[in-house]
């Protein structure tokens, strides 16, 4: 029986193989959601989808496309956004 | 029918290249739409391709570097430069003062340090050959 702050459904469990052949649980904080286009909704490339605390770890070129808008708009969206500032 | 609608589509198709020759002229002001210096106004310098050209900023103006991009990537605006073809950057600078571009668009003039950062990249692989010569 796992300890009372691990009886819950919100967690991520993982069954890993000991070398001994017997299984055990690990438990992991669940990943957040993918980033999305705030315009269109299509998932971003080049976002991590990792815990805040992971990506501070990372470069500022790691966590967002080095774009206008990047890691907000996707591509298309960011690049009617800048014509249409131009009109 | 057939025949009348290709014609059509052949007249369409020569139109569009006749527009994309004339938008992307040299000393064409533009601005990138992709990439790290999308949003960057920049100069149309020379043709090389249907779908190619080459473009610069300059960068001490605008920080678009000289460098080939497709003219999907660009838009055009409504100015234009008188330049040569292939103009170096000091001769766009100064089609931008003689169009009176900078008060325009808003750009910054280049400032002496930005000016004095790229003459000395330029002069730094220079001064280490000529040390390498001066070993040997």
């Amino acid at each position: 029986m796992p300890r009372p702050g691990l009886r819950v459904r919100s967690l991520r469990k993982m069954k890993i193989k000991l070398p001994g052949g017997a299984f055990i649980i690990h438990y992991f904080k669940r990943r957040p959601s993918g980033a999305v286009c705030a315009s269109c909704g299509k998932p971003l490339h080049g976002v991590p989808r990792k815990r805040d605390v992971d990506v501070k770890s990372l470069t500022k070129s790691q966590r967002r496309p080095e774009r206008p808008y990047g890691g907000n708009l996707c591509p298309g969206c960011a690049r009617q956004k800048i014509k249409s500032r131009l009109r | 029918m057939k025949a009348s609608r290709d014609a059509f589509v052949i007249s369409v198709m020569l139109v569009s290249c006749y527009e994309v020759h004339v938008m992307f002229d040299v000393g064409r002001v533009c601005m990138k739409v992709a990439g790290r210096e999308a949003g960057k106004y920049c100069v149309v310098v020379k043709k090389l391709d249907a779908n190619f050209v080459l473009v610069t900023g300059p960068r001490s103006v605008t920080q678009v570097k000289r460098r080939k991009c497709n003219i999907l990537h660009l838009e055009p605006l409504k100015e234009s430069l008188e330049i040569k073809d292939d103009a170096s950057d000091e001769e766009v600078i100064k089609a931008y003062e003689a169009a009176s571009l900078f008060s325009k668009l808003d750009l910054p003039k280049p400032s002496r340090r930005a000016e004095q950062a790229e003459e000395s990249e330029k002069e730094r692989p220079e001064k280490k050959k000529s040390k390498k010569k001066e070993a040997e």
